[in-house]
């Protein structure tokens, strides 16, 4: 009886183990299954991946009858969206990656040249990707649709503006302040302001935050980055132009209009003049959560200032067809299209408050709106971050070039080190 | 990939079996008390937890070794090439530029030569505290020792909140009451490793405090009894009969504290950054690894780093055992 018991109990065993093995693996079925997988960067809870959610579900009732199904799995990001990244890597090192990811757009040409993105040139209809104003190429092949577009500019509070005096109604995307005037503005708020006169998120150097924000002003100073072919940051991130638009930034500091301690909520709460931030700032000021800002009335929007040109930020995150051994991709280009379609871009638009990245998308927006400013400073002003397949190390230099302007009053040392570590990390990459 | 993984696997299994082998001949040779069956159980028993250690310590160590000598890089893995040397040259000419592995290596010594002497230190001193009777004694125990059970990250996004440079930090208000400026903490680029050694000791020296606990258990009270009844105060008892006593459990402290600090890397990277005045050589490795996912290059690093932490705790078991 007891080696009976015994028996049973090994054999239970050696199933459990077997179980879990298997639950490891990969149930969905061959390579070319009717299943569909889908990677979102976003927790499935936040408005952003209710959206997805909801249009995963309307591409699975849509196609019942035709026996394809899109099973979606949402991996929330940090805030350097690097744990999203590593759970990439890692599903391309054991071959079980998803036919569809999202991704951010700067990462489009080291994704490329690291197969995990599919050269979708020709499988793209033509009138679908005229659609769009921008799309992710990388050695003029196409790689990947945007889910919405991004630009930025600065949030204003109205009131305190007001009582500095202060008029901005002539400053235009067609005519934007410039350098001076910005800073002429922050001089005459700076009083009314109880801490800062602008937040230009300089503490979010840790993250893309603060390269999104303030690469445009180096391009607007007449700065580069780095030469055309993504590879050489000595002489372009070093450059008497470039050290022009780093200098501004370090100004502003300098002269105590903004600061590296500002809080989360600070312009929120009437505390800082002027926010720098991109459209997702819209629906956060609607909900009219804030005492400062019951209605439109309380807040505006301004362009990037200009220097030597104009510049404004752009790239947001875009699906891509994976290169997961999947040899027909029929059903995964009706699925990215579906989730590019215009219903698909205004339930995920109206959940981020971003730009619908479809030209057909209707954008009726009212003139001189926030959402009219954003979208004529995209389509006229917007300047993509450097595509480059070290485009993490660009942005972690980038990030560590504000960071250590702040302690320092030799910004030609820093900027000469940060080329220097630039170059070198670029050098490794093969 | 898996072809590599199983040809080391089976390597190690041969390993194994051969080692298990040579145990059941020789246990018979010597004719001791065997049995075949008991030792088959036993060792079917040591499977699990051998295949997970092989798994999860071992083949990373092995994989490691072997890609400090190529070029892998995780966006490129087919393209993976042996470059014998070349990580070590680069490495090399990094720190002759003075680049980040240069001033990682700084940072790295700052951390180590503030929290070994203070974190041994404050272990001994609160031991001590805890090791003469008096009330609450337990209660004490456990206070000074919950940080220990704390996560490093739990208390990293703490100190950074205590030790915000804002007006509004808990430190910064603190200070205001006795009219001292608001000071910037980790943000203070010149003090900023200082900082989180502080806290980095105030997190590890519970563990060590346990460690010279049992140490002080071992040490005879008649020789304290002793060496009062000559006249000895309680300084000279602790020069003369508790340092010594405590001399072979110190060495042991001292390099498992050391290696600890070496390798320092959750606090840096938690409430700074990979800034230039807190990165340290952990975090240079973790950021060329799975950052910019260049696994050669952050691999020949993590080797170079093994023997040159090997070496020093080698002289240091070497010089403190001699002393001994």
């Amino acid at each position: 009886m007891r080696k009976v018991f015994k028996s049973i109990l090994a054999i239970c065993l050696v199933v459990v183990m077997l179980g879990a093995f298997a639950g490891c693996g990969d149930s969905s079925g061959g390579p070319n299954s009717p299943t569909i997988k889908v990677a979102f960067h976003v927790d499935k809870k936040s408005k952003e991946g209710i959206a997805y959610s909801r249009r995963v579900d309307a591409f699975n009732l849509a196609y019942k009858s035709q026996g394809i199904e899109i099973q979606a799995s949402y991996i929330a990001r940090s805030a350097d969206a690097a744990g999203y990244e590593d759970k990439l890597l890692t599903q391309k090192s054991s071959g079980t990656l998803p036919d569809i990811i999202t991704f951010d757009a700067p990462n489009c040409a080291s994704y490329a040249r690291s197969k995990i993105l599919y050269d979708v040139t020709n499988l793209v209809s033509s009138d679908v990707k005229n659609d769009f104003i921008t799309v992710n190429e990388y050695n003029g092949k196409l790689y990947g649709l945007p889910i919405q577009e991004s630009s930025a500019g600065f949030f204003y509070n109205k009131k305190i503006f007001r009582d500095a005096g202060v008029d901005v109604s002539q400053y235009t995307v067609e005519n934007p302040w410039t350098f001076a005037q910005f800073k002429d503005v922050c001089e005459r708020i700076k009083s009314h302001c109880p801490t800062y006169a602008v937040d230009m998120q300089l503490k979010n150097t840790n993250s893309e935050m603060a390269t999104y924000l303030l690469y445009p002003l180096i391009y607007a100073a007449g700065g580069q980055f780095l030469s055309e072919d993504g590879r050489t940051a000595t002489g372009y991130y070093d450059s008497a132009a470039t050290k022009n638009g780093f200098n501004f930034i370090k100004d502003l500091h300098t002269l105590g209009y903004t600061g590296y301690d500002i809080g989360d909520t600070d312009f929120y709460t009437g505390k800082v003049g002027m926010y720098l931030s991109s459209g997702w700032t819209i629906p956060e000021l609607d909900s009219r959560d804030y005492a400062p800002f019951q209605s439109r009335d309380d807040w505006g929007l301004l362009p990037y200032p200009k220097d030597v040109t104009r510049a404004s930020a752009t790239g947001s995150w875009s699906y891509g067809v994976t290169d997961n051994g999947r040899t027909d991709k029929t059903n995964v280009i009706k699925v990215l299209e579906f989730l590019c379609s215009k219903e698909s871009s205004e339930v995920v638009t109206n959940a981020t408050g971003m730009i619908s990245a479809l030209k057909s998308v209707n954008k009726n927006y009212a003139v001189g709106s926030p959402e009219d400013i954003l979208l004529k400073q995209l389509s006229t002003t917007g300047k993509a971050r450097p595509v480059t397949i070290g485009y993490t190390a660009f942005s972690t230099q980038f990030g560590r070039t504000i960071r250590e302007m702040k302690d320092s009053n030799d910004i030609n040392t820093v900027i000469s080190n940060r080329t220097s570590g630039l170059q070198s990390d670029l050098n490794m990459i093969k | 990939m898996l072809g590599s993984m199983l040809i080391v696997f089976g390597a190690f299994a041969l390993i194994f079996l051969g080692v298990v082998g040579f145990d059941l001949i020789k246990a018979k040779a010597n004719g001791t008390q065997y049995n075949m069956r008991t030792s088959f159980v036993a060792y079917g028993l040591l499977i699990p937890a051998v295949i997970l250690g092989f798994i999860f310590v071992l083949l990373p160590i092995i994989y490691s070794l072997g890609y400090a000598f190529t070029d892998y890089d995780f966006f490129d893995p087919e393209g993976m090439t042996f470059v014998w040397f070349d990580q070590f040259k680069l490495i090399f000419e990094e720190f002759a530029r003075k680049g980040d592995i240069f001033l990682s290596l700084i940072n790295t010594l700052k951390f180590v030569v503030v929290v070994v002497p203070l974190q041994i230190g404050l272990a001994l001193a609160l031991a001590l505290f805890v090791n003469n009777e008096r009330k609450c004694v337990g209660l004490f125990k456990v206070c000074f020792f919950a940080p220990v059970a704390i996560s490093l990250a739990v208390t990293s996004y703490l100190w950074k909140s205590i030790m915000s440079p804002s007006e509004t930090g808990l430190m910064n208000l603190i200070l205001g009451v006795f009219n001292i400026p608001p000071q910037s903490y980790i943000e203070d680029v010149n003090n900023a490793m200082y900082w989180i050694a502080i806290l980095s000791a105030w997190q590890g020296c519970g563990y060590q405090m346990l460690i010279f606990l049992s140490g002080l258990s071992n040490v005879r009270k008649e020789l304290y009894e002793a060496a009062s009844l000559d006249g000895a105060g309680s300084f000279r008892q602790f020069l003369h009969i508790t340092i010594p006593g405590l001399r072979s459990i110190s060495v042991y402290v001292i390099i498992t504290v050391f290696i600890g600090a070496c390798r320092v890397m959750i606090q840096p990277y938690l409430m700074s950054g990979y800034y230039s005045h807190t990165m340290t050589l952990s975090l240079y490795m973790y950021t060329y690894g799975t950052r910019y996912h260049l696994v050669g290059y952050s691999s020949a690093v993590a080797l170079l780093m093994t023997i040159v932490i090997g070496l020093i705790t080698y002289l240091q078991r070497r010089f403190l055992t001699e002393k001994d």
